[in-house]
């Protein structure tokens, strides 16, 4: 069968339906960028699963770091001295970033005891000071054609006062833009 | 591949008004029309389309990384300087992409040809997604389709599977943004949030009009949050050059689709890919237009004109047809034509989906004239297999 097995509305539909995907709250989860072990120790009292946490980072960082041909391209990403040569094992080497630090993220309970299992992906500092990890890797609807994808790593969401508006917009008609 | 007369389902604006389809009629002239279908077979839907979206999807990816190392591709595709490296820095970090839409010529004889890509805002996703499945149920459960018609849309699935695989990555929080007025825009916008909603992102809405900045130049929303993540449905280049336009390199605002997209909707992709790939059987020759007069057998089209405006074609036999539109100035490329086939007097052109690297769909526009436009109405199709005739001696 070449279509959707299903196609379901859940916002535009006027059928009712019970939403209760978006049961996110703030408390919900603990999330984290941490540069060592001990950091994530002081912050989340929790010393087994930032040695865990740090330890799937370590050995995830080759696989998911992105690959340069060469170590100049590499530094001009990351930075003089952040990268080191590797092999993928099929004798094709290359040139990635170190590992500088590891993103956790767990859900936690209502009384705000950590459930079990987390989430952990290595983290990379650019050259300009900000932080990346990699985004989900390759597989089903992504075939890796956008190859290995770095996104900011984002703290918390934060608020800064508004100057102006309505500096977006003005090129777009009532009859839409799309093609 | 064949048009085929049939009959409207009774109570089909019924169920458009009851999910939110409110766009099927626009300015009193249909725009969801069934009163026909177009009838493919299997092998057309999978050799002829789903096969090569996928290579030219992957050859498109290639190019980018080509066009981000070249001043001169970046000059061609008229790239304003300030957006360059952001650009170029886009695609070394691999800024995750949601959807593109490919036009082909295609009627069931010979290779599709590839018109264009949009890969930056393209729109009719509800009616191919949803819209024109709930036809093909309704009309298989009506007896008015062969028992076993198929349809080549899982865009549905491919598209809560994309959101799922690129939720962790996206800033928060994560908004959708269209421009206000405009129904067909704030619908199609509205249908991405629900399928991202049915993925488990919390995502908000807001009108590309609300968008705010701060002082120390980060966008806004409406309370004054920053905005980690947006989806755009609004063109990158029409982003540059408005007055915000300047603070998106440095704002740290993250962008679906990502600023990379600028190299693929853009029409000066097209001769890039014919350089690079001369001859392919889906590709139609393309180049830069130095301007001058339009030879027989080539269309003028600007790199970033949109919905078939400001198109000059000139036929084989010697017929000029012209479309009027806002892409008046700048620079331009030349196809050449390859005129769409005739169906019953209806131009169909098939609209290929690609979600993230999937090639997951069809959606077809069909117009009275050669040129696709904003009064193109969208019609269904179907996987029927060809009846086999008894042959007798």
């Amino acid at each position: 069968m070449k279509r959707s097995r299903t196609a379901a509305l859940l916002l535009m539909s006027t059928a009712p339906l019970l939403l209760t995907a978006c049961d996110r709250s703030e408390s919900a989860s603990r999330e984290g960028l941490y540069t060592s072990v001990e950091a994530c120790v002081a912050q989340t009292n929790d010393s087994n699963t930032c040695q865990q946490a740090f330890a799937k980072a370590q050995q995830d960082a080759v696989a998911t770091a992105p690959r340069f041909a060469n170590r100049e391209a590499c530094e001009a990403s990351y930075g003089k001295e952040k990268c080191a040569e590797r092999n993928d094992g099929a004798s094709h080497s290359f040139f990635g970033p170190l590992m500088t630090g590891f993103f956790l993220s767990q859900m936690m309970s209502r009384n705000g005891a950590a459930m079990n299992g987390f989430n952990s992906t290595p983290a990379f500092r650019d050259s300009n000071g900000g932080w990346q990890r990699p985004a989900t890797g390759a597989g089903g609807v992504y075939r890796g054609g956008a190859g290995t994808a770095m996104v900011p790593v984002n703290a918390t969401p934060n608020r800064a006062v508004t100057a102006s508006r309505s500096g977006f917009g003005t090129s777009g008609s009532s009859r839409g833009i799309g093609g | 591949m064949r048009r085929v007369a049939t009959a409207e389902r009774p109570d089909w604006r019924a169920k458009a008004a009851a999910c939110g389809f409110g766009f099927h009629t626009i300015d009193d002239a249909p725009y969801w029309d069934e009163s026909a279908y177009y009838a493919f077979s299997l092998r057309e839907i999978e050799v002829d389309i789903e096969a090569p979206s996928e290579e030219l999807h992957a050859m498109a990816l290639d190019m980018v990384g080509r066009i981000v190392g070249s001043e001169q591709h970046m000059q061609q595709l008229a790239i304003p300087e300030p957006y360059r490296d952001w650009i170029a820095q886009s695609w070394r970090e691999r800024q995750p992409h949601l959807y593109g839409r490919m036009d082909f010529a295609y009627d069931g004889t010979g290779p599709a040809k590839l018109y264009e890509l949009n890969y930056d805002t393209p729109t009719s996703l509800f009616e191919a997604a949803f819209f024109q499945w709930q036809w093909l149920e309704d009309q298989l459960a009506r007896g008015q389709l062969p028992a076993g018609s198929d349809q080549f849309n899982s865009i549905y699935e491919s598209l809560v599977e994309a959101f799922g695989t690129i939720a962790r990555g996206i800033a928060r929080p994560f908004h959708f943004a269209a421009v206000r007025d405009s129904v067909e825009d704030q619908g199609t916008v509205a249908y991405l949030r629900d399928c991202a909603l049915q993925a488990g992102i919390d995502c908000g809405a807001l009108a590309i009009e609300d968008i705010g900045i701060s002082a120390d130049g980060r966008f806004t929303d409406l309370d004054d949050q920053v905005i980690g993540c947006l989806f755009k449905l609004y063109p990158l280049e029409d982003m540059f050059r408005e007055s915000f336009g300047e603070h998106l390199p440095r704002s740290g605002l993250q962008l679906i689709e990502p600023p990379w997209k600028a190299l693929l909707s853009n029409k000066g992709i097209l001769p890039l890919l014919w350089d690079a790939h001369r001859g392919h059987p889906n590709l139609l020759p393309a180049e830069f237009d130095g301007g001058g007069a339009l030879p027989r057998g080539w269309v003028r089209k600007p790199l970033h004109s949109r919905e078939g405006a400001n198109i000059a074609m000139h036929l084989d036999d010697g017929r000029e047809l012209r479309t009027d539109g806002p892409y008046r100035d700048g620079p331009c490329i030349r196809q050449a034509c390859h005129p769409l086939t005739g169906f019953d007097g209806h131009y169909p052109l098939i609209g290929s989906w690609v979600v993230g690297d999937r090639a997951c769909g069809i959606g077809i526009r069909e117009d009275s004239s050669l040129v696709t436009q904003d009064s193109a109405r969208f019609v269904p199709h179907a996987i029927v297999e060809e009846a086999r005739g008894v042959l007798i001696a």
